[in-house]
């Protein structure tokens, strides 16, 4: 069977209907470049733009839904998405119909033509999925049979795409991109069929801002992963000379300023998507070789906190989560940015519940989980805790203090087989000696009402005037000159911690003391020697 | 005549190079907040301090390639006057800015024949390159011609070793330059990956230190384990902001191989910096091997 206009476009409608039924889901795997979960949407924006063209011949028709995806492309995938379908019509330049040949010469030109629009092309994405689906299909004598075998083709790449990039395997999926390719594929081959696909859209067309928090950024907010800026710019015949300009200096700009970046020039017209944290100076550059047609400029932050708040309920499965216990809010952020999956308040003065580790084990949804207590009376409520979790395989690291929990945590090797991990983290835990600084709540023998005093166990080592003077003395106690590394955790009520850290490097020069803002209750240090 | 070239990666600045007889010299560019700034061309004098203070304050640079356009004016001028070049450079392994200059030089080539245009790769990056640098300068300057100073650089490349470590592995990850890096979160308790020029001129990480002072003392051992007439080459010792960590280095290295020991203290270049980030301290030495 030949490829003509009709064909052809009835193909792009049904791979658009397909995608807009599992749009939601292709969200939802979205974590690379960055965790905005909106994969699904931009890629149906853009098949969308060009499955209401038209055309009499295919090269027409072809010319033309590469011409309205290009002005619809969304967000990285939509736009190599684009760069697919300008590389299809550009296989098919000036024919009426296709035969297999002419068809499969244009998907080999779908491939070149996507690798070349991404500034740095990474293995692992919609990129491979398409290239390994159209390797694959090369040979096959009927329309038919190359969309079973590039079907086929691709669903098995897109299953090997979390060994080609790490941060797929960390989250458990597999890349957003190139499952959207392939629901695409999908539609498309029951087009071909004569299937009809009945779309669940119209009402609810995707709008990004539709669920957006804007509380997600507040004024003290860091912006920490810039702006995801997307234009189209036309070149100005009266700012560059349009037969000779090389677009190279452009992309070459870019590159230098930002990350993610897609660009691809079409005659005048240059489409642009690029992760920046200036996008004023993006725009004010670009005009000095033209005018903008279209700009779309987000905060990804916003997005990717609107994703997160999704994926608590949504999230495919990782292979490794992490729960720890800590009190204080400098610790629980400390916890997290060293990858705790979820922080349980708690502690000396309050212990959780059974439950509360349920809900964390239930929300992050891992297959191994690994629960750090980081207190000695915790320890059997997350070991209950653990017994009775059935839906993932549950370890507790019997971890009896915050500093003994951090040492342990700054050890986890993701890459590591969970088998040998807990033992490795145990022994982790058990090689540290933790120290801690409390004011007095009675008198007792030696110690007066309002002393400070230095512990370890159970043990009162030493008392002070102050909780600086009772640190000094507790390293002192413990040896802190033998030690490789002196961690001193600094609790909201402590006085002067820099202070004590310069007094400390200063006496122990053989350690690194290390100073981190814990902002614990109840202990104004707590003193951990590594 | 033959012309000698080198680049801003290798540690050697501008003053230096021409006193080691330089004329040309290529600036390895870096940006920050979308300000592209070249090295030497965009400021004078390196503020080693104010640079790594901007990356303590959480500002994270990006490093760019030069064009092949950047590269064909650059090397022009004596492709035109008819002089032989040879430009002795950071690792090619490290980077994708010599496939760009390949084009360039391809390009000349055809456009002046005759012109031969040599290259020496120091299969590394920052310090490390810089001995190298100033030494096949400095044969340059003794009247050697350009095969014999091929020649030395094809025995002595492989024998300049560095051994390094850095405070915050966040820059090395965010880079991707360094292999064999644990997937851990080790920084924030002092434990310090050591990381070396591989002789492949890669950044490979090969083991561990509990805090700094163990780290140091690593160092100080590979000098003692590996060094090769250490005394007659000199040491020296680069460091990204953190010359006290360096000087401690240097003494203990004099206390252990003799006070007489000469040290020269380098500061990292801004453009391979981003890539370590601040309070890193590397030693070079010549070597039995890498």
């Amino acid at each position: 069977m030949n490829i003509d206009a009709q064909l052809y476009l009835n193909l792009i409608r049904g791979g658009a209907a397909k995608l807009a039924q599992e749009r939601q889901t292709i969200n939802e795997l979205n974590v690379f470049p960055i965790p905005d979960g909106d994969t699904g949407d931009n890629m149906y924006m853009t098949i969308e733009a060009g499955s209401q063209m038209q055309g009499s011949t295919l090269s027409q028709a072809a010319d033309e839904v590469s011409r309205g995806m290009l002005l619809g492309a969304r967000g990285n995938s939509g736009v190599i998405l684009s760069r697919i379908f300008a590389g299809i019509a550009k296989g098919f330049q000036g024919l009426q119909q296709a035969d297999m040949g002419q068809f499969t010469q244009a998907m080999q030109c779908a491939v070149k033509e996507a690798y070349s629009a991404v500034a740095q092309p990474v293995e692992g994405t919609i990129l491979t999925v398409l290239r390994e689906g159209v390797d694959a299909a090369g040979n096959a004598p009927t329309l038919e049979t190359f969309f079973d075998q590039w079907i086929a083709a691709m669903e098995q790449s897109l299953q090997h795409t979390p060994e080609l990039l790490d941060v797929l395997k960390k989250a458990g999926v597999v890349d957003s991109g190139g499952a959207g390719l392939l629901c695409i594929a999908e539609g498309m081959r029951a087009a071909l069929h004569g299937e009809s696909i009945a779309t669940m859209e119209s009402p609810n067309a995707p709008q990004a801002h539709q669920t957006v928090d804007f509380n997600a950024f507040t004024q003290d907010s860091i912006l920490e992963f810039g702006y995801c800026t997307e234009f189209l710019l036309r070149l100005q015949s009266s700012k560059v000379n349009l037969d000779s300009f090389d677009e190279s200096i452009i992309k070459d700009w870019l590159e230098s300023i930002g990350d993610s970046l897609v660009f691809f020039r079409d005659g005048s017209i240059i489409k642009v998507h690029v992760h920046t944290m200036d996008p004023g100076a993006v725009l004010s550059k670009c005009r000095q070789w033209g005018e903008f047609l279209t700009i779309k400029i987000e905060n990804m932050t916003l997005q990717h906190h609107e994703n997160h708040m999704d994926q608590r309920f949504k999230r495919a499965r990782k292979p490794l989560g992490v729960v720890t216990v800590a009190a204080g809010k400098g610790l629980a952020d400390t916890f997290r940015q060293m990858g705790a999956d979820a922080v349980i308040e708690g502690g000396q003065t309050m212990n959780p519940p059974v439950e509360r580790f349920l809900d964390a084990f239930k929300e992050i949804g891992a297959d191994h989980i690994l629960v750090f207590p980081n207190n000695s009376n915790i320890i059997l409520t997350a070991k209950q805790a653990a017994e009775i979790y059935a839906d993932a395989h549950v370890e507790v690291i019997p971890t009896k203090t915050l500093g003994e929990g951090y040492y342990a945590l700054a050890n986890l090797d993701a890459d590591e087989a969970p088998e040998t991990l807990v033992q490795s983290l145990t022994e982790a835990a058990a090689s540290v000696t933790t120290g801690l600084v409390s004011r007095a709540i009675r008198d007792a023998e030696g110690v007066k009402e309002g002393d400070y005093v230095g512990i370890t166990g159970k043990d009162i080592l030493c008392s002070g005037a102050s909780a600086e003077e009772a640190a000094e003395m507790l390293s002192e106690k413990l040896d802190a000159g033998s030690a490789d590394v002196l961690l001193l955790m600094a609790g909201q009520d402590a006085k002067a911690p820099q202070a004590l850290q310069e007094t400390l490097q200063k006496k122990y020069p053989m350690a690194e003391v290390i100073l981190l803002q814990g902002d614990q209750p109840v202990y104004d240090y707590i003193i951990v020697l590594c | 005549m033959l012309k000698l070239y080198t680049d801003s990666d290798t540690d050697v600045t501008p003053k230096v190079a021409k006193e080691h007889g330089y004329s040309g010299y290529i600036s390895m560019p870096y940006s920050v907040d979308a300000k592209t700034i070249h090295p030497y061309e965009d400021f004078e004098t390196f503020d080693c301090h104010g640079f790594y203070e901007m990356l303590r304050s959480g500002v994270l640079p990006t490093t760019s390639a030069i064009s092949k356009e950047r590269y064909i004016e650059i090397f022009e001028p004596d492709f035109a006057a008819g002089n032989d070049i040879l430009y002795v450079h950071f690792s090619r392994a490290m980077t994708a800015t010599f496939d760009a200059m390949d084009q360039a030089v391809a390009h000349l080539k055809t456009k002046y024949p005759g012109v031969r245009f040599e290259e020496i790769d120091t299969k590394g990056i920052t310090t490390i390159c810089y001995p190298i640098v100033v030494k096949a300068g400095d044969l340059f300057k003794a009247g050697k011609s350009l095969d014999q100073i091929l020649e030395w650089a094809a025995q002595e490349v492989d024998h300049w070793a560095m051994y390094f470590f850095a405070d915050d592995l966040k820059f090395f990850r965010r880079s991707g330059r360094v292999s064999g890096l644990a997937a851990t979160m080790g920084t924030l308790i002092g434990l310090r990956p050591i990381i070396y020029m591989s002789p492949e001129g890669k950044m490979v990480s090969f083991g561990t230190e509990k805090g700094r002072m163990k780290a140091m003392l690593h160092l100080v051992n590979k000098v003692k384990e590996l060094g090769l007439d250490a005394k007659q080459h000199g040491i020296y010792i680069g460091h990204t902001d953190a010359p006290e960590i360096a000087h401690q280095v240097g003494q203990m290295l004099q206390e252990s191989l003799g006070e007489d020991l000469q040290i020269t203290y380098v500061e990292c270049n801004p453009t391979a910096g981003s890539h370590s980030g601040p309070n890193g301290v590397g030693v070079c030495f010549h070597a039995i091997h890498r």
